[in-house]
């Protein structure tokens, strides 16, 4: 089936998933794995299910107009009950699975949410607690009630029941192209909280049709993705609207099929069984993996690590000429065995091995993380979007095997432009509508002009889009410099052993960082080096972990420039949990560098040498207070 | 777990297949090609030898169920193919019964026996389980030599080859196809039984009696099933091994056959088909290798009259080093070699989550 970006403007994705259930319905949609098997969903079958859904969903009062929030990791039911919610005219909003308890109860405020929907018995308990204060929550729907025994809440229900209770209909898709026809596509389709490094989150509040005409830039960006068959494994969370584009939006308007897991912790293995041909993937993932490979390469076989030397050294240099567009024969020839020999197998253990394309996003990638899986063999392609843009995508590279550092180019029907000050701004018509209840915010972002104001800092380079920093975080040192920490984070976090870094310095003499280890790849190191540890902390303090940082940072700072390079550091004593109260990271991850800093003061200020300054002082002070 | 990725099963049917992977099928393929076209290449030397491997591993095949699966000891192997052998015997004998008689009754018998077998280790463990079963042997063995003496046939008994209509099985070639299927059904029926109830409740048993009492399973019943089908599978296989021979003596059923199938079975590997199949072909062309090493000597004609006793020493050796530096058999030797090529380039599956 063609889409273009103004039929689907003028449709809701309910309605296309009728469609589709009409044009091919015994086509497999997607599949998720139940008790061992993959459940095969043909595109009648989804619709169907979410027609009984939206009958269901109707049954216990929802209406156009009401909230719907959803808690819990991408499963399959996720999907179901937000697009039935939507086929009712009804917004959906999901809340991080991390979220804490605080923010839970901000956002079930805000959003104003009639039903919410669990993923199972864990998040029915998070919220448990809230209702007194939360009188708009009418039902709690559980998908997974496989520990709900002992709940007596009358307000309870159980997704299965509740589904039985709605008989399939002779024609699914007939009766739910029916209902989604109420639903004007103008109307608001979903909430999406954007994880504000400051204060509390903003709901960005996203039309229907906007949100189908602006994912579908991805597809014309990416025609691949409408062209053949993909597979793809879904584990982002479903509240975030990458994650959103792939479990749902995408699968309509191309032919990408989603693989939903056993459960997110087996991610690994559900990647292994899959074998994706497309991913979608936050760069924290890309590193992660990567630097489980790494690990493991340093830990095997000495022949084996010889061949991964050799075949590494032949990858660097191939991936170089292909970035300058000189690739030579001999050249290919020679990376053609290597992948075969090594890069092969070794993305084969991760399930990795048949990727075509891989679209990061979300976050700034590191340019050093994308350079290694080019070199391994894999696409990886950096895009640039923002909540705001409703699924669409801002910029992205277009590939195959573009060199990192930049975010690509603007997909067609798309504006940027940079602003007063290098800002990126956007426009188009398939923008979201506005922040929820914040008129205020909204006025700040989206101007008279209809140009989103992104607040990250860009470039052009030979067309392509540079971000140079986002959401405008500077440090000027005390000698006046002005640096990028995001720079050199990211420099940092490319050690495998490093899984989050906090740079410091606005003010200061010198560049300091906090870095939290991560836990598997130090804790393989110390073992196979006989460093003995009992848990984190003691992991994170012991001697050893803290010579091996030494050297990671010393590796980090031959690649910045010498006002960048990061003099002193401090290893943090514990992980940082974004589920516990006032930790200074998102649901996301993002680390907020203030409270990052009033949190570990005494850290980073122990990484300051003040004697310098209480020296002149002293001398200074003397001579002004005569 | 396939090896490789990719291979996502939207049926239960499909985790029930045993041959999963393309690459499975392709290298099974292979396999059956070359099995189907080796007796028409080999010597009747090596046709002898693949017909005595196919045999030996019948019987290793129903030890490693019952020691290496059920994890109950057993020394009357050698006791249990006489059963079938003399089964085979007698019937001919006595009422000149066809093989499709014969069989069966062997098979009847070896499941009686596996009963009488099976009951003290409802009550004996370990050695004690060891020693019974040896008393056991040491009964059938006796009710042989002495059926043997009182019916006048203390050299053996003859055993037609057996037929079918027109169809005589006497020649290598068709006892190497016969034996072939019978190995590959033992091996098809083992499998099958191992990924059912029963193996489950088997492995349980050997891991655990207790906690497998206390998970629900019957351990008395699955002990004695246990011994009646690896002693229906070891009748069988003497039963097979009285018609290839043509000949059935008391003589061939020594104490030393029971070691060599617990020798199969422990340098195989415990609890692998594939070691039990692995230890047969050691244990079947061991004598060969010892002897052909002999031949190379400067001197060979001094050395034949020792080759038995190197033979019998050679063997004790091998079985000590095996037990001492490799318990886990063949299967682990090759298990080794196969994860260094199969993880190439690791030495681990990257990620813990990926069994």
């Amino acid at each position: 089936m063609r889409h273009d970006a103004n039929s689907l403007r003028r449709k809701n994705a309910p309605l296309v998933l009728a469609e589709r259930a009409r044009a091919a319905p015994d086509a497999v949609a997607f599949r998720s794995k139940h008790l061992g098997i993959y459940r095969e969903r043909t595109w009648r079958d989804y619709a169907s299910l979410v027609e009984r859904c939206a009958r269901a969903l109707a049954a216990l009062g929802l209406a156009a107009g009401d909230r719907v929030a959803l808690m819990g990791d991408a499963c399959e039911e996720w999907m179901l009950c937000d697009l039935a919610a939507q086929a009712l005219g009804a917004v959906t909003y999901g809340i991080y699975p991390t979220a804490s308890a605080a923010e839970v109860e901000y956002q079930m405020r805000d959003g104003g949410a009639s039903i919410f929907v669990a993923e199972d018995q864990e998040y029915v308990d998070r919220l448990l607690p809230l209702l007194a204060r939360l009188p708009a929550v009418r039902w709690i729907v559980v998908i997974d009630d496989a520990a709900m025994f002992a709940y007596d809440d009358p307000r309870l229900q159980r997704y299965g029941r509740l589904l039985e209770g709605a008989a399939p209909a002779p024609d699914p898709a007939g009766a739910l192209a029916q209902l989604a026809a109420r639903v004007p596509p103008e109307a608001p389709a979903f909430i999406v909280y954007t994880s504000g490094t400051s204060g509390h989150p903003k709901g960005a509040l996203v039309p229907h049709g906007r949100h189908l005409a602006g994912a579908f830039n991805l597809v014309t960006h990416y025609p691949t993705l409408a062209e053949k068959a993909h597979r793809t494994v879904v584990f982002l969370p479903l509240c975030h609207v990458l994650g959103r584009d792939v479990a749902i939006t995408l699968p309509l308007v191309s032919q990408l099929v989603p693989h939903f897991g056993e459960d997110l912790a087996d991610l690994p293995q559900t990647l292994f069984e899959v074998a994706p041909t497309a991913l979608f993937a936050v760069p924290r993932y890309l590193q992660k993996f990567a630097s489980q490979v790494l690990v493991g390469i340093s830990g095997t076989a000495t022949i084996k690590r010889a061949a991964y030397g050799l075949a590494a050294r032949i990858g660097r240099a191939h991936a170089r000429r292909r970035w300058e567009g000189e690739t030579r024969a001999a050249s290919a020839l020679a990376y053609r065995l290597a992948r075969a020999a090594v890069f092969r197998p070794l993305l084969n253990k991760l399930g990795l091995d048949r990727l075509e394309l891989v679209l990061a996003g979300g976050a700034a990638v590191p340019p050093e993380t994308a350079a290694l899986w080019q070199v391994w063999g894999v696409n990886v392609c950096e895009m640039y979007g923002q909540t705001e843009t409703a699924g669409a995508i801002i910029a992205g590279q277009r590939g195959p095997f573009p060199r990192p550092g930049d975010v690509g180019t603007v997909p067609a029907g798309w504006e940027v432009r940079l602003g007063a000050g290098d800002e990126i701004l956007v426009r188009s018509p398939d923008l979201f509508d506005g922040y929820w209840n914040d008129r205020g915010a909204t006025d700040a972002v989206l101007d008279a002009d209809g140009w989103l104001h992104t607040g990250d800092v860009g470039a052009w380079a030979d067309g392509r889009l540079r971000i140079v920093d986002r959401a405008r975080d500077f440090i000027v040192t005390a000698g006046g410099k002005t640096l990028s920490p995001s720079y050199i984070e990211n420099a940092l976090r490319a050690s495998p052993y490093v899984a989050e870094a906090v740079v410091f310095g606005h003010g200061r003499k010198y560049v300091t960082a906090l870095l939290e280890i991560d836990y598997d790849t130090v804790s393989d190191w110390a073992r196979a080096h006989g460093a003995a540890y009992t848990g984190f902390t003691s992991l994170a303090q012991h001697a050893a972990v803290e010579r091996l940082l030494q050297g990671e940072i010393e590796r980090a700072n031959a690649q910045l420039a010498r006002v960048e390079q990061v003099k002193r550091f401090r290893i943090l004593p514990k992980a940082l949990d974004p589920e516990e109260e006032g930790e200074p990271v998102t649901p996301t991850r993002k680390v907020k560098r203030r409270l990052m800093y009033e949190r570990f003061e005494t850290l980073v200020e122990s990484m300051y040498d003040d004697a310098e300054e209480r020296l002149v002082a002293a001398a200074a002070g003397g001579l002004l207070h005569q | 777990m396939p090896f490789a990725s990719g291979y996502f099963r939207t049926s239960y049917a499909r985790e029930l297949r045993l041959v999963d992977t393309r690459a499975q099928a392709a290298s099974l393929t292979v396999f059956l090609a070359a099995l189907g076209a080796f007796p028409f290449v080999a010597s009747s030397f090596l046709l002898d030898l693949a017909n005595q491997f196919f045999l030996a591993s019948i019987g290793a095949v129903a030890l490693m169920l019952l020691t290496g699966y059920a994890g109950q000891v057993s020394l009357g192997h050698a006791g249990l193919l006489a059963a079938g052998a003399f089964t085979v015997g007698i019937l001919v004998k006595e009422a000149n019964a066809p093989f499709w008689v014969t069989l069966p009754a062997a098979a009847g018998v070896g499941a009686l026996l596996g009963v009488v077998f099976g009951l003290p280790s409802l009550r004996l463990r370990g050695l004690y389980l060891a020693v019974s079963t040896l008393a056991l042997y040491f009964v059938v063995h006796y009710v042989g030599s002495e059926y043997e003496t009182e019916r006048g046939f203390s050299t053996g008994i003859i055993v037609d080859p057996p037929a079918l209509g027109p169809l005589v099985v006497s020649d290598a070639r068709a006892w190497y196809f016969v034996l072939l299927a019978a190995a590959a059904a033992t091996v098809v029926l083992a499998l099958n039984l191992l990924r059912s109830r029963s193996g489950r409740a088997w492995r349980a048993i050997r891991d655990h009696e207790t906690v497998a009492e206390a998970l629900g399973i019957g351990v008395p019943a699955y002990k004695l099933a246990a011994f009646v089908v690896s002693s229906m599978l070891t009748a069988v296989a003497g039963a097979l091994f009285a018609y290839y021979r043509g000949f059935v003596s008391i003589e061939a059923f020594s104490l030393f056959l029971s070691i060599q199938y617990v020798a199969m079975v422990i340098i195989g590997g415990m609890g692998s088909i594939l070691g039990a199949l692995l230890g047969a072909a050691f244990v079947t062309l061991f004598p060969y290798a010892i002897e052909a090493l002999i031949e190379v000597l400067p001197t060979p004609e001094r050395y034949a009259n020792l080759v038995f006793a190197v033979n019998y020493a050679a063997f004790g050796l091998v079985m000590v080093a095996f037990l001492l530096f490799e318990p886990e058999g063949l299967v682990g030797i090759w298990r080794r070699v196969r994860d260094w090529f199969v993880l190439w380039p690791f030495r681990q599956r990257p990620l813990a989550g990926t069994k």
